[in-house]
């Protein structure tokens, strides 16, 4: 019986230190901005590799490709787009839609999810083309601070724990 | 513990038959051979080629996720890598070739039959030849030819061993998969074993050992008879066959079950594990294009930038993360104030630390490989060489990611759980060194504290 309060409690102090560190880990939240951000994109990476933006901005992307065609496939954001090289447009699609493509000249949408979303090439551009990605952070992103509030929490219970613990 | 042979007899039926290792290779050799053929012949794009997209996504992925840790080396059971040196060696598929070959052992054996050199019976070489290819892993993971030198290479390195030395010299002391396999065995929930020690004792044949007229000997140098870990059993199952007094089970146990690093060969495999799992997740899921440019030089030309590269991965396994360790090692014994233990006794058997947490974290690395990329499987079974075929009406399945948002999110519980395991092997490796728990906890402090910095390293990259 005392075993299982003493596993109550730590589950708790578990849980508590992911809400705190979440807490604290979300900062003071500005007013959402607009964000105008150029992306070059080129054999297996692109450029910025990160960006990192806040809750409810309002991102506006330009695409340009500086070797061969590729993708740019937004994580969660269903936004895939296509560029080529030294072509001023691009063509962009939501998978959730279908598969046409539009042509258009930059992308607009709100980040209106929080977290660390992947952008990644979607057009086999060659042979590392798997691994060409960049990162878009959406602050606050949560998951991060929480995660290591639970980190730290789950070792000092387990220390806790064994230290309670009959021989 | 359950021993499936008593809850399920009929599996236990099936391993004794003569025919079952050559009957669960050969599907698997003769697929082997179809994909060293298509990344032969095939597209070179890696993505497009049943070779890269079968062994390096969905193999790996099944291997590290789910063999590893719930049927320990069933791979070794069906690799069809060093089975031609194996066949060559017994000069049969199936049945047992009797004869005196070898003093004490009742089969004939084909080759020199030598014994594997006593300086070399550890995993350095298995340690040096996986950090060697993990320097190239951006080649051997994207372009089918690479692939079919490196595997092509195992095969007839194995075939030549298998001539030279005795049973499975190239499986224990030479394959670089075999070495992580044997480390993250230890974790397993599947292990062969004696059931009865007593039986054992009384009993002098030593046929598991030597084999009989029925079986061959263990493969692997292996007694099962005093065998308390998965480390270097190829679950072969010879000595199921070769027992008299049906004294060996397959058991299903706990995680973690297996907690003993015996050797300073192996405490640095675990070092060279987790580490390698941290350069992968930089460079291959990492954002950063230089660091991709310098893995991927044969592309890009830039070969300082891979010598530098590769120098980095070497020190950071070899001498970075190990002095890392040894710093807390000495922080955790002078907090146990024990007299009794040695700060090298220490290091070699808390370094066990890193496997749950180096498996955990190496399947978490996993699962954006599936994830991400797993939809390429559907498009390449219709079309293996790339070659436009549509042999299955799927070859322009499009790229679709499944659920890449929450990958995240599967990848936090996992990297707990490593958390979790380590902590709690510790633990008990703990109980078993100090005899006493006071010195056990304040010794599991430091430990505890690099554990979790190492977690949050991986936090950084996967979430962060």
């Amino acid at each position: 019986m005392k075993r299982r309060k003493l596993l109550v409690a730590l589950s708790i102090f578990i849980i508590l230190q992911g809400v705190i560190f979440g807490l604290l880990g979300r900062g003071k939240a500005p007013g959402p901005k607009m964000r105008v951000i150029h992306i070059k994109a080129r054999k297996y990476s692109y450029d910025p590799p990160i960006i990192r933006v806040n809750r409810g901005d309002e991102i506006t992307l330009t695409l340009e490709s500086e070797d061969v065609t590729h993708g740019f496939y937004i994580e969660g954001y269903d936004i895939d787009a296509k560029v080529r090289p030294e072509t001023p447009h691009f063509w962009l699609r939501h998978p959730s839609k279908g598969d046409d493509y539009e042509t258009v000249e930059e992308i607009r949408f709100v980040a209106d999810k929080n977290g660390k979303f992947r952008y990644r090439c979607s057009i086999t551009c060659g042979t590392f083309h798997p691994f060409m990605q960049g990162e878009l952070v959406v602050e606050p992103n949560y998951a991060y601070p929480v995660s290591i509030g639970l980190v730290l929490g789950l070792a000092i219970a387990c220390v806790v724990y064994f230290k309670s613990k009959k021989d | 513990m359950v021993d499936l042979f008593e809850k399920i007899p009929f599996l236990k039926k099936i391993v004794k038959l003569r025919a079952f290792q050559f009957a669960v290779i050969f599907p698997n050799f003769f697929l082997f051979y179809l994909f060293l053929i298509a990344a032969l012949v095939g597209t070179p794009v890696g993505n497009r080629n049943i070779m890269i997209v079968f062994v390096w996504i969905f193999w790996w992925v099944m291997l590290i996720a789910f063999m590893v840790p719930f049927a320990s080396r069933i791979w070794c059971t069906v690799c069809p890598l060093p089975i031609i040196g194996e066949w060559l060696q017994r000069r049969t598929l199936v049945k047992v070739r009797e004869g005196s070959t070898i003093p004490g052992f009742k089969q004939e054996f084909f080759g020199l039959n030598k014994q594997w050199p006593k300086r070399w019976r550890n995993i350095w070489l298995q340690n040096i030849g996986f950090l060697l290819l993990a320097c190239f892993s951006a080649h051997l993971v994207t372009r089918p030819i690479f692939s079919v030198f490196v595997l092509g290479g195992m095969i007839v390195l194995s075939t030549i061993l298998a001539l030279i030395y005795r049973f499975r010299a190239f499986c224990m002391y030479i394959c670089p998969v075999s070495g992580f396999l044997g480390l993250y065995a230890m974790t397993s929930k599947l292990a062969l074993r004696r059931k009865d020690k007593a039986v054992c004792d009384v009993h002098k044949g030593r046929e598991c050992f030597l084999g009989s007229e029925r079986s061959y000997p263990c493969s692997w140098f292996q007694n099962i008879c005093t065998m308390d870990r998965n480390n270097y059993c190829g679950l072969c199952m010879e000595c199921v066959k070769s027992c008299p007094d049906n004294n060996v089970g397959l058991f299903w146990r706990p995680f973690c079950s297996d907690v003993d690093i015996k050797g300073i060969d192996e405490a640095w495999k675990s070092f060279i594990m987790l580490c390698l799992a941290f350069v992968y997740s930089v460079n291959l899921l990492g954002p950063w294009g230089v660091l991709k440019d310098w893995a991927n030089f044969t592309e890009t030309g830039q070969w300082p930038g891979f010598i530098l590269l590769a120098l980095g991965i070497i020190l950071l396994c070899m001498v970075i993360f190990p002095a890392t360790y040894y710093l807390f090692i000495k922080w955790s014994k002078a907090l146990s104030r024990s007299k009794n233990v040695t700060t090298k006794d220490l290091f070699i058997k808390y370094s066990y630390a890193f496997v749950p947490l180096g498996l955990l974290v190496w399947i978490a690395f996993s699962v954006p490989l599936i994830m991400i990329n797993g939809s390429y499987i559907i498009a390449v079974i219709s079309d293996p060489l790339g070659w436009g075929w549509n042999i299955f009406g799927t070859t322009h399945f499009p790229w679709k990611p499944l659920l890449p948002e929450w990958v995240p999110y599967i990848q936090i519980p996992l990297l707990l759980m490593g958390l979790f395991y380590s902590i709690k092997s510790l633990y008990k490796i703990g109980m078993k060194i100090f005899s006493e728990k006071e010195a056990t906890v304040r010794s599991l402090i430091p430990m505890a504290i690099l554990l979790s910095l190492i977690t949050i390293v991986f936090l950084r990259l996967y979430v962060g």
